[in-house]
């Protein structure tokens, strides 16, 4: 997407950022080398704000220097193209470029929603609170089902026939090798709360147990208890819920010339021609908003709890602007990571959050309680693989509501641009291989993080190492400080302190790119490529989202109503699943099973010694 | 099952998630070079020093790493340690940067023995130096065969250097031996403190030789020992100077030469061999060889470097690595002299790839038989582009066979020519 206007503008944005990145640079890596001479010369807000300085000047630089293919790119656009330098003439090639349903309105109903917030936020924020109630408490055996459904498809694509569907033509090689793959579908589908939680959700569980095992509070059967629903949460039935999502859009996208849209997964209903209907945009809208939702809340939640954590852990507050801001430094990365595209800042971000989440998991390792994490850790592995069925239908009470029921409408609010990313991304790759990629291998990360900092941190709470549960009940911000308290009583504290923190940063960031170029995607007419301006406006809608959700308070309400629309999407998925399975009845017949295959690789046993073999002469 | 990956239906998936043929994780060519090794040795170096820097301003370093189990660290190592290696690796990097092999073992020695002080230590900002040797050594290891330049040393200069050693050796073992003969003088490293005070003609004066048999062990020190440092510096650093001169100057020497591998020739200058430097000049090091002074001080560009000697003698291609580029270009103005180089080149280097520029039509012919493999007359070309432009065809490069690779080409455009 990288005009050569835009192409002038991002080498202008990279003079700037440059010499910011090796300023602050330099001051941040004076005092973290020479804490004793710089350290006490600049107070921690400043070397709050430097650092972050640092840090986002370095992922910007990173997004907009320059891919090796855009040169010859940018030469013929240049031929093509003529620049837009009259801002009105530009607003208007925006508008035109936009399809007016999903643009008016999502913006309609936020504006909406945040007038009522500030004319009456106290009877705003309860309808909310009581329409989210009702719709976990009632709903929840159907978001249950609508999870468990999507685990058993899952599996039965990648065992089954099916997996062998190549999505694109047969000799289509795919464009992304697989550890791009991975990493982009990784980094996408999980944001900001997998770092918060990783310490947290264990604990949380530990000192309120679960009802399904009955284990009494903080008790050492509560341990592994807590573990094995920590996987549970953040296991395969959460990226079950994309991949339902993302392979009908695939298949449909790349096997009959669908438009790359959410509501592709209504094709075989409608049929590809009928895709531009009002039930297709009453989809595409939808989608818009939940994402819009899900990742302007995550924004504006993940801000604060990343001050609080800050504030907790060094004492350094800073004030009502600190969040703004924080917002604002965010929305320019991820702004300037979606514009320069999936080849060069998506998928550098995303490399540099890969690479650092392993460093992290490495160091942990190094320093961690290795011997109580593998036994504590295969014996939840296990558990969960036997309990899975019995917990994924297990309906009981308000604990189920609050904890699973809610992380599973999360995930369908997430499912849509998630799922379609992933199908974006699959062209040329088998769906046995997209399966696998976005449930196991991802499901394996996430398990593997969740067993390594919920081990640790249950074993430094039973210890008593460290009073991390202490530490959540005396703050206001719950799980944001889970981490610093854990990192506390560790070797190497002060850095794993500061991965975590850059972690947060880089899972939010490869979030919302990827779901800013998604939205930009969805909100474009048909037939045309969202232009820069139209994802510079998203990613700037999303911040102000998240900006509005910090003045006025309303994250918890915003949140509410974000999971709410994983509702309609816990129904659609249904119906996609429905829709494909459909088709491929009719269409893709003659696939074989893996199970097939491995059973025609054993010896045939002769049965019958009867009959002569025939001869060969 | 409908194949429609081919039509032009759905611009944004082409264009927002398939902007390149392939997007790998990381574009191993740009990282896994010997050039990317050079600079993260380079990095290693600085961070070796600021973490040295950062160790030597604490009053105690705390050494609580793995190492200190298995073996006891020396108290001043972790002090120290980060800043002198990295003045060896200063030194270490400016080798690799001329694919020295001396400079590849120093540092296959140097960086595993630095990973002991993070190892030592591991305190949190000693653990970045750990995270990049990790890197460095590696990479090191992967590239061992760009580093295979010897160090060819001048017999002045094996001199000077053996001398400064034998100085060395010969005052340290000879004030240890003399040190009853000395004030405060009593073991080896009061000894090579001794001898190097005194070569430095620092003479601290708190060590004294106290007989005339150790003061005239003292005076042959210093005479010799200051004579060979001397010379030592003159012998290493002069050459250093002068080719530094010679390339100011146009005149590159046979050493420097030899670094070039997969470079561009360019034997001789002509009209088109300035927009040629320009379309090289990014891609890959450009190597000018031209008999004429004046043309070739006025080549400035850095990408380029030039030759001061006559484009179709042997010798003078052997210099020019001939042999390991990647191809040669022969277009000066005079056709003659062309044919003349290419014929040299491939006497050099009977497989590189000779392109000539035929300044005459009529010399094309001329060009193929003494074995260019490709020649082009930028006349025709010029003309042929010109012809199609004015009729309002396309008249991209790719559309003319005027450039095409076969021989003919000379033969084919003269009759459209005409």
């Amino acid at each position: 997407m990288a005009t050569s206007a835009d192409g002038s503008v991002q080498r202008v944005v990279a003079g700037v950022l440059a010499p910011l990145c090796v300023v602050s640079g330099a001051i941040v890596l004076s005092g973290f080398f020479f804490p004793a001479f710089v350290g006490e010369a600049v107070s921690g807000a400043a070397w709050l704000g430097l650092s972050l300085l640092f840090f986002s000047s370095g992922l910007g630089y990173l997004a907009v220097l320059p891919h090796r293919s855009d040169d010859v790119q940018s030469a013929d656009r240049y031929l093509l193209k003529v620049r837009q330098t009259n801002m009105r003439t530009a607003i208007q090639t925006f508008l035109a470029g936009q399809d007016p349903l999903t643009l008016g309105l999502p913006v309609v109903v936020f504006a909406l929603f945040f007038g009522l917030q500030v004319v009456a936020p106290s009877r705003t924020s309860a309808a909310v609170d009581a329409a989210t109630g009702t719709v976990l408490r009632t709903g929840g055996p159907l978001f249950l089902l609508a999870v468990f459904l999507a685990v058993c498809y899952c599996l039965f694509l990648l065992l089954g026939p099916w997996g062998d569907i190549t999505l694109g033509s047969a000799d289509t090689d795919p464009t992304y090798t697989y550890p791009t793959y991975f990493t982009l579908v990784f980094t996408a589908g999980i944001a900001a709360g997998l770092v918060f939680w990783g310490p947290a959700e264990a604990l949380f569980h530990y000192g309120d147990p679960p009802p399904y095992f009955g284990a009494s509070p903080q008790s050492a059967a509560a341990v592994g208890d807590a573990l094995v629903y920590s996987l549970f949460h953040w296991g395969i039935s959460a990226w079950s819920a994309y991949v339902v999502i993302g392979v009908p859009i695939a298949y449909f996208v790349f096997e009959r010339g669908a438009p790359l849209r959410v509501s592709t997964i209504l094709a075989p209903f409608l049929g590809v021609d009928g895709l531009d209907s009002r039930w297709s945009r009453l989809v595409d809208t939808l989608a818009v908003f939940a994402t819009i939702g899900g990742i302007a809340t995550s924004v504006a939640l993940v801000s604060q709890q990343f001050l609080a954590g800050i504030s907790f852990q060094w004492e350094v507050v800073v004030g009502p602007t600190g969040p703004l801001l924080f917002v604002g430094g965010l929305t320019v990365i991820f702004v300037l990571s979606a514009v320069t595209g999936i080849h060069r800042g998506i998928r550098r971000i995303a490399g540099l959050n890969v690479v650092l989440f392993g460093l992290f998991a490495l160091l942990l390792v190094g320093v961690g309680p290795r011997s109580f994490i593998v036994e504590q850790g295969t014996r939840a592995l296990g558990r969960y693989i036997v309990h899975f069925v019995p917990l994924s239908l297990y309906t009981g009470g308000e604990w189920v509501a609050n904890w699973t029921v809610w992380n599973w409408s999360w995930w369908f609010s997430w499912a849509p641009f998630a799922g379609l990313f992933i199908a974006a991304l699959s062209r040329g790759r088998r769906v046995r291989t997209v399966v696998f990629t976005s449930v196991v291998a991802t499901a394996a990360a996430t398990v593997v993080w969740f067993l390594l900092l919920g081990g640790t941190s249950l074993f430094v709470q039973q210890t008593g190492r460290a009073n991390v549960l202490g530490a959540i009940a005396s703050s206001s911000a719950s799980e944001a400080v889970a981490g610093f308290a854990l990192f506390a009583s560790l070797p190497l504290g002060r850095l794993l302190s500061f991965l975590f923190l850059a972690l947060i940063v880089v899972f939010m960031t490869t979030s919302a790119d990827t779901s800013t170029l998604v939205v930009s995607l969805l909100s474009t007419r048909r037939g045309q490529v969202p232009s820069t301006g139209s994802v510079v406006f998203w990613g700037v809608f999303q911040g102000a989202v998240a900006t509005a959700v910090l003045l006025v308070g309303g994250a918890g309400t915003l949140q509410a109503l974000a999971v709410l629309t994983g509702g309609p999407f816990a129904v659609i998925s249904v119906v996609a699943v429905g829709g494909l399975t459909l088709t491929w009845y009719r269409h893709e017949r003659g696939h074989t099973s893996v199970l097939r295959r491995w059973l025609d690789r054993l010896p045939t046993i002769q049965t019958h010694h009867d009959v002569e073999p025939p001869d060969e002469k | 099952m409908v194949d429609v990956s081919d039509e032009p239906g759905e611009p944004a998936l082409e264009e927002v998630f398939y902007p390149t043929e392939r997007v790998p994780f990381v574009e191993w060519q740009q990282f896994s070079g010997a050039k990317p090794t050079v600079v993260l040795t380079g990095v290693t170096t600085l961070l070796a020093f600021v973490t040295g820097m950062s160790n030597l301003s604490q009053p105690t370093v705390t050494v609580d790493g793995p190492l200190t189990a298995v073996v006891t660290v020396p108290a001043g190592f972790t002090q120290f340690a980060g800043v002198l290696f990295a003045f060896v690796l200063g030194l270490v990097t400016v080798g690799l940067q001329r694919r020295k092999r001396l400079a590849w073992r120093v540092a296959m020695l140097v960086l595993p023995t630095l990973a002991l002080l993070p190892l030592a230590t591991l305190q949190t900002t000693d653990v970045p130096l750990l995270v990049l040797l990790v890197l460095t050594v590696p990479s090191l290891v992967w590239n061992r065969e760009a580093f295979d330049q010897s160090v060819d040393l001048s017999p002045l200069q094996i001199a000077a250097l053996a001398a400064m050693v034998g100085v060395g050796l010969y005052g340290v073992v000879g004030a240890y031996a003399l040190r009853n003969q000395f004030l405060e003088l009593d073991t080896w490293s009061d000894a090579v403190y001794y001898v190097i005070v005194t070569i430095a003609t620092v003479g601290y004066g708190d060590i004294t030789p106290a007989t005339m048999q150790a003061r005239w062990f003292s005076l042959s020190i210093i005479l010799f020992g200051t004579g060979a440092f001397t010379v030592a510096v003159g012998a290493l650093v002069g050459p250093l100077i002068e080719s530094r001169m010679a390339t100011a100057f146009g005149i590159m020497t046979a050493a420097e030469l030899t670094l070039f591998e997969d470079h561009v020739v360019v034997l001789g200058y002509g009209d088109v061999t300035a927009s040629l430097l320009k379309e090289l000049g990014a891609e890959t090091d450009v190597v000018v060889v031209t008999d004429d002074p004046d043309t070739a001080a006025a080549i400035t560009s850095d990408d380029v470097s030039v030759l001061t000697e006559d484009p179709t003698d042997e010798d003078v291609l052997m210099d020019a690595s001939v042999d390991t580029a990647r191809g040669v270009v022969v277009g000066s103005n005079d056709d003659a002299k062309d044919v003349l180089a290419v014929i040299a080149a491939k006497n050099v280097a009977p497989n590189v790839r000779v392109v000539a520029a035929a300044t005459e039509e009529k010399h094309v012919d001329k060009f193929d038989s003494v074995g260019a493999d490709e020649v082009i007359n930028p006349r025709t070309i010029g003309g042929r582009l010109l012809g199609q432009s004015v009729l309002g065809e396309s008249a991209s490069l790719s559309d003319t066979d005027g450039i095409g690779p076969e021989r003919s080409t000379g033969r084919e455009s003269g009759n459209t020519g005409n």
